[in-house]
C-alpha cells in the first residue's frame, strides 16, 4: 500500500459564514482544496464568488466557520495567533492586488525585512536580498522607493518579498489586477520560474492569461467550486 | 531595520505631520515642564534665600503670627541667654518698622521705606554691600545714626556713602508727629528679602531706636540665631523654645515647612491642576495622531500581519514612532519650558510683597527626570488604543476593505 505524499496545504469541507446585519453571508460553502508540492493552481470566478475567502483561509490569515485546514500535515485550527504568524512568515509568501509595499523602504529594505523579522543573519539577509532582486529584474533599482517604481516593478518587489523566506507556498490574490497586460504577462513570465523553481502557487486571478498557465484551474460561482 | 528604524521612517514619510505633531508636544511639554518647576520652586528657591541669611533660626513672639508679631520685650538679655546655648553660634535682634524716608539732593522728597534695625552689622546675607562700609560695630556717641540704604532707594533718593538721610517713624495706630531723624549712609546694599515694590533702610538698633524718640527700648520683633555647626537648627530651635517656652522658635526647615502648607500650597495646587490638564492634552494630541496614522495605513498593517509579522512588532513599531514624537517633542520642551518659566517668574515677581530674589520656577535635575518620566508614560498610555487597533486588526477583512476601497 503507498501512502499519499503530504499536500502542503489541504483545505477540508470549508465553510466560511460572515454575519451581517440582514443576516449572515455564506461567502465559501463546503469547499474542500488540496495543493500539493509543485502544483500551481489558478481560482478563477465572478467577483463575490469566494475566491479571495478560500486564498485567505488557506493562507492562515482568516478563520473558517466550519471545516479544517491542515498545513504540512498539521491542523492550524490549534494555533495561535503567534503560530499562524510564524507560518505565514516562514511557509507562505503572500502577494497583493495591491503590493503593499511599505512605501517609505526600498525595494530591497521592503524585501530585505521579513528576512530580519524571521531572524535571519544580516550576510544571508544581503545575499538573499540581493539575488531576489536579480531574480525579478530589478536589482537596478535596489535603492528605488515604490513611489519611484511602475505598478509592475512594485508587484516584482512584492513577489521578491513573498518569497524572502523561502516558502514552499505563495499565495497571489488578483497579482495583475492593478496592471496593463504587458505587466501582467510579466508577472504570469515571473510566476512561471517561481512555479519551475520547486514553489507551489496559488493565484486568484480574472486573468485569463494568468490562470492559462496554471496547471490545474479551479472555477467558483457562489462560494462553491464548480469546475477543477 | 529593527522597530526603531521603521518608526523612524514612519515619523519622516511624512514631515508635515511629525513637524506638527513634535511642536505640539513640545508646546505641552513646555508648559508641563514649567508647572513642574512652579510646583516646588518657590519651595527650594526660598529655602535658598533663607540659608543665604546666614542664620538658621527664628525666634517670634509667642503672641502673633510669623508675619503679624509683637515686639520682644528684653530683647539683649535673651540674646544674651540663646549666645550662651551651646547649640547657638551667634545671635542677632532685629526690629522693622514702616517709615518715610527724606532725601534727595536737588529736592527734598519723601518715600516710604521699611526701616530695620539690627545688632548684626554684617547681618550675615540679608544683605550685600555694594558700596560703602558695613554697620560699625561701636556706633560713636552723638553722632547721626550710620544707615545701609538698598539700591533701589539710593538711586531713588540718589544716594552716596556719606550722604545725609532723615526717617521720619509711622506710629501704629495714630498719626505720626515725631520729628525726623537724621542718619548718615555708610552703605548701599542689596537687600535679599527686599520686595519690587519695597525700599529698604537698615540702622543699628540705637539708631532704630532714636527714630522713635526713645534712647533704648531694648524690643526686637525678631532674634536670628545661628546653630553651631553639628548642632542642627533643629536642636538649636528646640533649646531655644526650652529656654522660652513663651517664644515661638523655627529652624529654616521648619519655616519653609510652614509656608509649604499654607502660602506656597496654592501654588502647587495648581501646577498639580494644570500638569495633568497639559498631559491631557498630550495624551490626546499623540492618541489621536497615532490613531490617525494607524487608520491611514490599515492596508499597510493588515499586509505585514499577512506576511507574518507578529502582533508585538506592530505594537512595538507603534511605541517607537510615539516615542520618537514624544521625545522629540519633550526634548524641545525644555528649553522652550525654560523660556516660559523665565518669563512667568518675572511677572510674578511683580507682585508686591515678593522678594526680589525669590523665585517661582526653579529648574531641579529631578525636575527634569519627572518630565520625562511623565511625558515617557503619556507617550506609552496614548499608544495604547492604536496599538491594539493594529495588533487586533481582522487581516482577511482588512484586506478585503482596501482592495474594494
Amino acid at each position: 500500500m503507498t501512502r499519499e505524499p503530504s499536500a502542503i496545504v489541504e483545505g477540508r469541507d470549508l465553510t466560511r459564514l460572515f454575519p451581517m446585519p440582514a443576516g449572515a453571508v455564506t461567502a465559501l460553502s463546503h469547499v474542500s482544496i488540496r495543493v500539493d508540492p509543485g502544483d500551481y493552481v489558478a481560482i478563477t470566478g465572478p467577483s463575490g464568488c469566494g475566491k479571495s475567502t478560500l486564498l485567505h483561509l488557506l493562507g492562515c490569515v482568516d478563520y473558517p466557520t466550519s471545516g479544517s485546514i491542515i498545513l504540512e500535515g498539521r491542523d492550524v485550527a490549534g494555533l495561535g495567533e503567534s503560530g499562524r504568524s510564524r507560518i505565514r512568515l516562514n511557509r507562505i509568501g503572500f502577494v497583493f492586488q495591491r503590493f503593499f509595499l511599505l512605501p517609505m523602504l526600498t525595494a530591497w529594505e521592503n524585501v530585505e525585512l521579513p528576512q530580519a523579522e524571521a531572524g535571519a543573519p544580516k550576510a544571508a539577509r544581503r545575499d538573499r536580498t540581493a539575488e531576489l532582486l536579480a531574480y525579478v529584474g530589478l536589482a537596478e533599482r535596489r535603492d528605488h522607493l515604490p513611489s519611484q517604481l511602475s505598478g509592475g516593478e512594485m508587484q516584482r518587489v512584492a513577489i521578491a518579498r513573498a518569497l524572502a523566506n523561502r516558502p514552499p507556498l505563495l499565495l497571489a490574490d488578483e497579482p495583475t489586477g492593478e496592471l496593463d497586460e504587458t505587466s501582467g504577462e510579466q508577472i504570469a513570465d515571473l510566476f512561471d520560474r517561481v512555479h519551475a523553481g520547486g514553489t507551489a502557487i496559488v493565484v486568484v486571478t480574472h486573468n485569463p492569461a494568468v490562470a492559462e498557465r496554471a496547471g490545474r484551474r479551479l472555477a467558483m460561482k457562489s462560494g462553491r467550486v464548480v469546475t477543477g | 531595520m529593527n522597530a526603531w528604524g521603521l518608526a523612524w521612517r514612519t515619523v519622516a514619510r511624512n514631515p508635515a505631520r511629525a513637524a506638527l505633531a513634535v511642536s505640539g508636544v513640545a508646546v505641552i511639554g513646555a508648559l508641563l515642564f514649567t508647572m513642574l518647576m512652579l510646583s516646588r520652586g518657590l519651595l527650594v528657591s526660598f529655602r535658598a534665600l533663607l540659608d543665604t541669611a546666614g542664620f538658621d533660626v527664628r525666634v517670634v513672639s509667642g503672641q502673633g503670627s510669623m508675619i503679624h508679631r509683637e515686639p520682644i520685650a528684653d530683647a539683649s538679655e535673651l540674646a544674651a541667654a540663646i549666645g550662651r546655648l551651646p547649640e547657638v553660634e551667634r545671635v542677632a535682634l532685629v526690629r522693622t518698622a514702616g517709615a518715610v524716608a527724606l532725601g534727595g539732593r536737588a529736592e527734598i522728597r519723601a518715600v516710604d521705606i521699611a526701616l530695620v534695625g539690627t545688632t548684626e552689622s554684617a547681618i550675615g546675607g540679608v544683605w550685600d554691600i555694594v558700596r560703602g562700609s558695613p554697620l560699625p560695630r561701636d556706633e560713636p556717641a552723638g553722632g547721626p545714626p550710620p544707615m545701609i540704604v538698598s539700591t533701589k532707594l539710593a538711586a531713588r533718593l540718589r544716594l552716596e556713602p556719606g550722604s545725609p538721610l532723615q526717617i521720619r517713624v509711622f506710629l501704629p495706630g495714630t498719626a505720626s508727629a515725631l520729628p525726623p531723624t537724621e542718619g548718615r549712609v555708610v552703605g548701599i546694599g542689596g537687600f535679599r528679602f527686599e520686595a519690587t515694590d519695597d525700599l529698604t533702610v537698615s540702622t543699628t538698633m540705637k539708631g532704630f531706636a532714636s527714630a522713635f524718640g526713645v534712647v533704648d527700648a531694648d524690643e526686637a520683633d525678631i532674634v536670628l540665631a545661628a546653630s553651631r555647626p553639628g548642632a542642627g537648627s533643629a536642636a538649636a530651635a528646640a533649646a531655644i523654645a526650652a529656654l522660652r517656652p513663651d517664644l515661638r522658635s523655627y529652624s529654616n526647615d521648619q519655616v519653609v515647612e510652614q509656608f509649604n502648607q499654607n502660602a506656597f500650597s496654592y501654588f502647587r495646587q495648581i501646577s498639580v491642576v494644570l500638569s495633568s490638564m497639559t498631559l491631557a492634552f498630550a495624551f490626546l494630541l499623540v492618541a489621536t495622531l497615532l490613531t490617525m496614522s494607524v487608520n491611514q495605513r490599515l492596508g499597510e498593517v493588515a499586509a505585514l500581519r499577512a506576511l507574518g509579522f507578529r502582533r508585538r512588532r506592530i505594537a512595538a513599531n507603534l511605541l517607537c514612532e510615539s516615542a520618537l514624537l514624544v521625545g522629540t517633542g519633550g526634548l524641545a520642551a525644555l528649553p522652550l519650558g525654560g523660556a516660559l518659566a523665565v518669563v512667568l517668574d518675572r511677572i510674578l515677581r511683580q507682585m508686591p510683597g515678593i522678594p526680589e530674589r525669590l523665585h517661582f520656577f526653579v529648574l531641579e535635575p529631578q525636575t527634569v527626570v519627572l518630565h520625562v518620566a511623565l511625558l515617557s508614560v503619556t507617550g506609552v498610555l496614548a499608544s495604547v488604543y492604536p496599538i491594539w487597533l493594529a495588533a487586533r486588526l481582522p487581516i482577511a477583512a482588512t484586506l478585503r476593505r482596501e482592495i474594494i476601497s
